[in-house]
């Protein structure tokens, strides 16, 4: 069982649900309620992660965040070490595929809000950040529960790209997905197992918890 | 509900940075699929002697070498050949050119069941070939894997190549066709003889070692990549010495002279 | 014009065209009438701040809210504007009291409650304060709203058809709350609606929008007995318009002739129009009397016309009757009559019938394409007749 891995899975997922939520709720939220000119392509451009072949995306970010791209060197000439093969080029190839993940249900969630309780908000005298916090959260919720559950459990599975921009280093970029791939490969089956089952527990619990507590909440619609 | 998901994001935030910490502690040695065992071992008796620990990554030479070359954080390099490692002296990516650490066997592996009965001369191959009762065979990819390439040679010196190709199945490392190989999903296979002597793959199959004079000598070299701290250099040293000599040596691998 | 009240004008091209003015008076109810597409909605959510027109002046007891020359647009929030929304935008994951506390957010926490507490109470909801809006009837939702709406003590009270979603029980239910409601408001409310007999039942003044123009404005029975064009007219559903030529005035007895299919009838004096010329006139239908065999009346000297009954449609406990008056091929004269009066009379479709049109329902309009503003000519007719 290597649960320097399953630390490390755990991790990137928690980070990049503390970087990509806020972004996500802040690109759902404009996404929902306001038209603006190439507004479909960025809707799809932001999609594109869904549809693209983990290879194909785990080459463009090795060329993205490679030793020869801006900022690869960027990373390097401050820390001296590459930011491929480091947990935070890890990180932000984990935060680019999970965008869809992410954006997707977080706007739908708030597409789900009628225009007219949002007017209704700042007729009641709530300023906008009131009405945010206060009116637009709340009932955006499911939105983001659905965001946060699928990013994580997306990320805790990620493979190819993980592979490809975070190599397989131990305490670094080896997740647990990796490891269970290289048991597997080392005829370490008992290994493979307990991890499998270990992973597809903590899958079933974030699924579970969250359907639960949404079921809990009970969105009504006017 | 969201005040409990904070508290667990908080917590895992303040994991984090010590995480950090520890993981830039212990070298990490790259190395080729075949050494796994081997290498595992001789790591185990390092830290045992020496008290310092250092941290494996293992896959195909060809792939160790291009993640060498776009800046992965490896110290030592042991391949499964010579010329990655000349590639990398050549870019400047290393210390020097090196040294030869071992020589590799290759084997031919039928598992249990399979109606390839392994032999030197790969008679039984021929004949199970020529009778359509090979389906899939399992070699390294030959375009990354030394041990692939040797594959190769030896099947094409013996004049199977041709007739065995559209059965192919190629593993993207070593062990990956020793896996392929000895899982039943293939009728037999090639691979390196320090797998073959793994309990897990010999248990499950017959083999027998092919002679040196099928394929070029699978020479490994191991070399420090520049900027090798100070465990890693005495690890370098280590794997040269007789304790680890005599490791490799139990593993099926030749050894050069020193 | 005072300073108090509300006081709208409204002017772009696109995306919605409008060209509205109008002005409300404090406790004041002025309804929107028109059909879908008039506009109402866009100017009653300008008049909120929730959109912005290109051009145009919104001013609330002195306070310039919107000035689009001088660049002034004030927000929802500054303004302090009630609005109760057609489907009433409660917020769904809080309580009545908790919707309405939404509102009272400047105040600390018990005063908050206490107050909420007081405004459903005022609407009658006093013991449901901890219900969600989907465990309440639409009626009960449409009081929260209206609590909501007040509990800033707003400048202004806005309505967008808020009886719309609700069934014809409930809605007679919540007009004369909110009829009750108005006698305690200091504040201009503008109530935009469709149905016409909301307007007159609840507003004191009526403005008709067609196309995001303002046509008419006045006292809803007003606007509906003197349209001041045949557009206001067909709006507001008064069926019996026609054409005529005027004939002469007879000032002195206050009354105008008019020539209408070979008959000389007397209106009411209206000089605007001169004679020789040709006018549109209606009639509303309470302004005919049937003449009736067993009863006869003395409104029967006025106007009498006789027809032929082409329509009978029994319509619950009355008829709606159309009566053809000349040629066949002309617009009929439509009237309501109750069935049993209908049946003591033998009227049915064929039936030989006489009917008066009272003078005083005679409202004189310009032909199709002209437009007076009733406020003009009322007064050029005060001018000519003396004071009334």
């Amino acid at each position: 069982m290597d649960w320097t891995a399953l630390r490390l899975s755990l991790e990137l997922a928690a980070w990049t649900i503390a970087v990509l939520l806020p972004l996500a709720i802040w690109f759902g939220r404009v996404l929902a309620w306001r038209q603006f000119r190439g507004k479909a392509l960025t809707e799809a451009l932001l999609a594109l992660p869904l549809v693209l072949p983990p290879t194909v995306l785990g080459y463009y970010l090795l060329v993205a965040l490679g030793g020869a791209s801006p900022l690869g060197a960027l990373y390097q000439s401050i820390t001296g070490r590459p930011l491929v093969f480091s947990f935070e080029g890890l990180l932000i190839a984990s935060v680019i595929f999970n965008i869809p993940f992410a954006v997707q249900p977080i706007q739908r969630g708030f597409e789900a809000i009628p225009g007219e309780v949002r007017d209704a908000a700042a007729c009641c005298g709530l300023s906008r950040w009131r009405r945010f916090w206060r009116i637009e959260l709340p009932l955006a919720w499911p939105g983001i529960l659905s965001a946060l559950v699928l990013t994580f459990a997306h990320t805790l599975g990620e493979f190819g790209v993980v592979l490809m921009v975070g190599g397989s280093i131990p305490g670094e970029t080896k997740t647990i997905a990796i490891a269970i791939y290289e048991q597997v490969q080392a005829f370490d089956t008992v290994a493979a197992g307990f991890m499998s089952a270990v992973l597809l527990l903590i899958s079933l619990f974030a699924i579970g918890a969250t359907y639960f507590s949404s079921a809990r909440l009970r969105r009504p619609h006017v | 509900m969201p005040a409990g998901r904070l508290a667990l994001l908080a917590v895992l935030w303040f994991a984090a940075p010590s995480f950090q910490v520890q993981a830039s502690d212990a070298p990490i040695v790259a190395a080729a699929a075949n050494m796994k065992a081997p290498l595992e071992e001789i790591a185990q008796r390092f830290r045992a002697d020496t008290g310092c620990a250092v941290r494996l990554v293992f896959g195909s030479s060809g792939n160790l070498y291009r993640q060498i070359e776009q800046g992965a954080p490896f110290q030592v390099f042991l391949s499964a050949d010579e010329e990655s490692v000349f590639r990398l002296a050549a870019s400047g990516r290393t210390e020097d050119r090196g040294v030869p650490y071992a020589m590799g066997r290759i084997v031919l592996y039928a598992p249990h069941g399979s109606p390839l009965e392994p032999d030197e001369a790969m008679d039984g191959l021929r004949r199970a070939l020529e009778d359509g009762r090979i389906r899939r065979f399992a070699i390294a990819n030959p375009e990354i894997a030394p041990y692939g390439r040797a594959a190769e040679e030896a099947l094409r010196r013996r004049e199977l190549w041709e007739h065995i190709r559209p059965t192919l199945v190629f593993g993207e490392n070593v062990s990956q066709a020793a896996q392929f190989a000895s899982g039943g999903s293939a009728e037999g296979g090639i691979f390196a003889y320090s797998q073959a002597l793994a309990p897990q793959v010999s248990a499950r199959g017959r083999y027998v070692v092919l002679p040196r004079a099928l394929h070029e000598p699978i020479r490994q070299r191991m070399v420090l990549v520049k900027g090798a701290g100070e465990t890693a250099r005495r690890f370098y040293r280590y794997v040269q010495e007789p304790t680890a000599r005599d490791v490799l040596q139990r593993y099926g691998y030749d050894l050069p002279e020193q | 014009m005072s300073d108090a009240g509300l006081y709208v004008r409204l002017r772009q091209a696109a995306p919605i065209p409008l060209d509205a003015e109008l002005a409300c008076a404090p406790g004041e109810m002025l309804a929107l009438v028109g059909p879908s597409g008039s506009g109402k909605s866009t100017i009653l959510r300008a008049i909120a701040g929730l959109l912005r027109v290109r051009e145009g002046r919104i001013a609330c007891n002195g306070t310039v809210w919107f000035d689009a020359s001088a660049g002034i647009d004030w927000s929802p929030q500054r303004r302090r504007v009630g609005f109760v929304f057609q489907h009433y935008a409660l917020f769904p994951h809080l309580t009545a009291l908790a919707n309405v506390m939404e509102a009272l957010l400047d105040l600390p926490a018990e005063a908050r409650a206490r107050r909420a507490r007081d405004l459903l109470a005022r609407v009658h909801l006093a013991g449901l304060e901890g219900r969600l809006p989907r465990e309440l009837s639409g009626g009960q939702q449409q009081r929260v709203a209206v609590a909501r709406a007040l509990a800033r003590r707003p400048n202004v009270l806005l309505l967008d058809e808020p009886f719309s979603a609700v069934d014809r029980a409930t809605r007679e239910r919540l007009y004369k709350e909110l009829a009750e409601l108005r006698t305690e408001l200091s504040m201009p409310v503008v109530l935009v609606t469709h149905d016409l007999d909301e307007a007159l039942m609840l507003a004191d003044r009526m403005c008709v929008l067609a196309q995001g123009r303002t046509l008419q404005v006045g006292p809803p029975f007003d606007v509906l007995s003197r349209p001041a064009s045949v557009q206001v007219a067909r709006l507001l559903g008064v069926k019996n318009v026609f054409r005529a030529g005027i004939l002469g005035h007879e000032p002195e007895r206050e009354i105008t002739w008019i020539e209408w299919r070979g008959h000389r009838l007397e209106a009411r004096l209206q000089s605007a129009f001169p004679a020789g010329s040709q006018v549109t006139w209606a009639i509303p239908q309470g302004q005919i009397v049937l003449h009736r065999r067993d009863r006869p009346s003395r409104g029967e000297r006025e106007n009498p016309i006789s027809g032929v009954v082409a329509q009978f449609v029994r319509l619950g406990e009355n008829a709606a009757v159309t009566v053809q008056v000349g040629e066949a091929t002309r617009p009929p004269l439509f009237l309501t009559i109750p069935l049993h009066v209908a049946r003591r009379n033998n009227i049915d479709v064929g039936a030989r019938v006489t009917v008066s049109l009272l003078r005083e329902g005679i409202h004189l309009m310009p032909p199709d394409d002209g437009y007076m503003p009733a406020r003009e000519a009322a007064a050029r007719d005060a001018v000519a007749g003396g004071v009334r």
